[in-house]
């Protein structure tokens, strides 16, 4: 086989996770919605709805082939989604089973200071084997998401992240365009070296401080946390240096993400959102990631109706719309226009997998009631002519 | 230094540099860059020993390596390293003393090339590695004795398979450098060995252990031995047993105590020793015992102090030889790799040994240490990281 066959053998097997042939397949939707977050079914303790969650070292497969290690709510990345009534009274217990510390924020929601998540300011970090109970009542209304609040860049990257989704027997979404079907889509992007190599640095410096507490040895210095600022301001005038100096630890280059999941998977694996000509859907989008996502559907508009959870006051029609880090957006896609039409960031850089396309958070829209006839766009078998002559990394 | 070997110095440190600094459209290797610089005072207090050196370099060195994945679960990678031989060493100034090809996955190493020879199983802490090279080492006994690097380096051919993370057997052939007899054509094999042992990654060095390490292993030197023709009677033979002990396995105030003892089973015919030929031939038992202290300070080595002693006995000699070896050291971080270190070395040799190395030896030396390690392009784990080794291997 010359290098020209290799190409083109290539470039036929590249496109060949693109022919939509198989996207209609009963099998295929039955696993298809394996690819949206589970829902965590609580326990009713009198009015109070309880859910438990934990994280432990889980391996996640972004791709075919292509699989690495996370931190993981209940062994699934991301989490499993929460989902609770407006004004719901809610209980979550959270255990820790790695060696890591970590803490779950309520992004969006409207708890109580001290169930807000965030080490040594409102609760002390959960550590290894330890749990910790949140409660709050649920409010506001709306699409919502939970993270660590520990290490955020590296642990949410890492994994720790869930929809939380606070509904309304009156939905206000539902009564201006009626839907029967929903979507949740989280979006994150992971630098798999910065991961690896900071999930490893931890666990190593977290097995030495963990025997020393268990010891009774915590040393301010030694783990860098300090009462108050006047504290650490004396023990540097006394000689201490802090990590983040220079000449006590490198600087280590910012994650720099290359690759891009949808709820944990990236193209091919990405989920796909399936719609009916005349049907209206809800996707609710969540940025648990670094990067803005400028996101286009492809042959449509649709309506953004809630932006951080929030209702909008008027609906706004358009086919691209940025999403920010740490951002909700709901939009209703109404099927006015039957097709298999991609859904994706027109940052195409993310819309690679380690730096070739096609993979990150590349998606489709897919009309299921799409005729038969309709269905084969690229009838590519016996035809090899046709074949492009250009491999697609290319 | 030649002016061929200036160039393929440079032209590493270039090609290196490039790498680092340019995309390249094929797949990047990891690229590791290892360096350590040891530049020391010594004050030679021996009989009729020099009274100073101002600036021993030797054993300063600089290592590439170059790593990527092969198509399967395979890795492959290139070192190529140089270092400065000892003072007063008939090598050429610079030694390329690693220069070899490893593929590996996670449970098999195969290496070829030129590297460190399986003579001793663990390291000491010691200021140089040839330090204590009589206790420490199976003696190369095709070496004239020059230079210790012949004991430590040479071309060898080695397949390990590891077993349950921790348990590795290893096979080797090697071939040690001659010059007091030519035993193998062509580069070919003059050694042979294998060896055992059970090892605790050092990412797990805090998982607190007592045992850290044990191992043996049986090495053959493949001699012409005068009067004989079996292969196996030709053969020299030794065996090592090493052993590394966490005493004090704690993160701030770190003890441990390493011990290995070389058997060479030697020839029956060597009964005086009158050149380091019979050295490394004659039935000898060495061991080699260090207790090291080490104190790390914000998560970091502050100061090692380390008491080692060496005893090696020749009992089948008409003169009674044996040699006392006593080494203490201390080295202080004064910043991120770099450390100082003051080195007492007392070696005492009996028997006919007083005319071939002389009676005793004393030496003191302070010196600056600057060790770095820097590794661009990371795309995949180590077998023996934390992840790896306790959640799950990924290829």
């Amino acid at each position: 086989m010359n290098r020209r066959d290799f190409l083109i053998t290539g470039a036929a097997l590249s496109a060949a996770t693109l022919l939509p042939g198989s996207l209609f397949a009963e099998t295929t939707k039955r696993k298809n919605l394996k690819r949206f977050p589970r829902q965590l079914k609580p326990e009713i303790e009198g009015n109070v709805k309880v859910f438990r969650l934990f994280v432990d070292i889980h391996q996640q497969e972004l791709a075919p082939g292509l699989k690495t290690h996370t931190l993981a709510f209940n062994n699934q990345v991301p989490g499993p989604e929460i989902r609770v009534n407006r004004g719901d009274r809610v209980k979550v217990y959270f255990k820790n089973r790695t060696e890591l510390n970590h803490t779950i924020h309520w992004h969006g929601m409207h708890v109580p200071w001290r169930m807000d998540g965030v080490p040594y300011i409102t609760q002390m970090p959960v550590m290894p084997g330890q749990e910790f109970v949140y409660e709050f009542t649920a409010e506001p209304y709306g699409t919502h998401f939970y993270h660590c609040h520990w290490g955020t860049l590296l642990h949410m990257q890492a994994g720790m992240f869930g929809s939380l989704i606070v509904e309304e027997p009156d939905d206000p979404i539902k009564k201006l365009f009626p839907y029967e079907r929903e979507y949740t889509l989280l979006y994150s992007a992971h630098d798999l070296n910065f991961l690896r190599n900071e999930i490893n640095a931890m666990l190593e410096r977290m097995k030495e401080r963990l025997y020393l507490v268990k010891n009774g040895r915590f040393d301010k210095e030694r783990f860098a946390v300090f009462d108050s600022k006047e504290e650490l301001e004396e023990a540097v005038r006394n000689g201490y240096q802090p990590p983040y100096v220079v000449n006590r630890r490198a600087p280590a280059d910012l994650a720099q993400p290359f690759w891009f999941t949808v709820n944990g998977k990236s193209y091919p694996s990405t989920p796909t959102l399936y719609i009916r000509e005349g049907e209206s859907i809800r996707v609710r989008l969540i940025n648990s990631g670094t990067e803005e996502h400028y996101l286009h559907l492809h042959g449509h508009d649709f309506w953004l109706v809630c932006d951080d959870g929030i209702p909008v006051p008027q609906p706004w029609q358009m086919n691209t719309m940025r999403l920010s880090p740490g951002k909700t957006l709901d939009i209703i896609i109404e099927g006015k226009n039957r097709g298999i039409w991609t859904f994706h960031d027109h940052d195409t850089r993310r819309v690679t997998n380690n730096g070739l396309y096609p993979g990150g958070n590349l998606m489709a829209l897919v009309y299921e009631d799409l005729p038969e006839e309709e269905r084969r766009v690229m009838p590519m078998e016996g035809m090899n002519n046709l074949i492009p002559k250009v491999a697609l990394d290319e | 230094m030649s002016k061929k070997r200036t160039s393929l110095c440079l032209l590493i440190i270039l090609f290196t540099v490039m790498l680092c600094n340019t995309g390249s459209a094929g797949v990047t290797p990891e690229i590791l860059l290892g360096a350590r610089g040891i530049s020391s005072l010594n004050l030679d207090y021996s009989p009729g020993g020099d009274s100073e050196t101002v600036s021993d370099i030797s054993d300063t060195s600089l290592l590439v390596g170059f790593r990527q994945k092969l198509y399967n679960r395979y890795r492959g990678a290139l070192v190529i390293g140089f270092q400065f031989p000892d003072e007063g060493s008939d090598l050429e100034p610079i030694l390329f003393h690693q220069v070899f090809l490893r593929v590996e996955d996670r449970t098999n190493i195969f290496r070829i090339g030129r590297t460190r020879v399986r003579s001793a199983m663990i390291e000491f802490p010691t200021l140089r590695d040839d330090d204590a090279i009589y206790f420490t080492d199976i003696l190369n006994p095709f070496s004239s004795g020059e230079d210790a690097e012949d004991n430590q380096y040479g071309s060898i051919m080695e397949a390990t398979r590891i077993f349950g993370q921790r348990y590795q057997l290893s096979a080797y052939g090697e071939h040690l450098k001659e010059e007091t007899e030519n035993i193998s054509k062509d580069f070919g094999f003059n050694a042979l060995g294998l060896s055992f042992q059970y090892r605790v990654p050092e990412s797990q060095r805090w998982n607190r252990e007592i045992l850290n390490q044990i191992g043996i292993s049986l090495n053959t030197a493949l001699t012409s031995r005068p009067g004989y023709s079996g292969e196996l009677d030709k053969a020299l033979k030794s065996i090592t047993f090493s052993t590394v002990l966490n005493i004090r396995p704690d993160p701030v105030h770190f003890w441990d105590l390493r011990h290995q003892s070389i058997f060479n089973l030697g020839f029956s015919e060597v009964k005086n020793l009158s050149d380091y030929s019979d050295i490394t031939r004659a039935r000898s038992i060495s061991t080699f015992t260090s207790l090291r202290y080490l104190y790390r300070k914000l998560e970091r080595p502050a100061l090692q102090a380390a008491l080692s002693y060496g005893y090696k006995a020749f009992p089948d000699l008409s003169n009674n030889s044996s040699q006392h070896q006593v080494i203490a050291n201390s080295f202080y971080r004064i910043g991120e790799n770099f450390d100082v270190g003051l080195q007492l070395r007392y070696q005492k040799n009996s028997g006919d040994l007083k005319t071939i190395i002389g009676e005793h030896e004393t030496e003191v030396q302070f010196a600056f240490i600057y060790s770095i390690e820097q590794l661009w392009n990371s795309q995949f784990d180590d077998r023996e990281s934390l992840l790896n080794l306790e959640h799950g291997y990924i290829p």
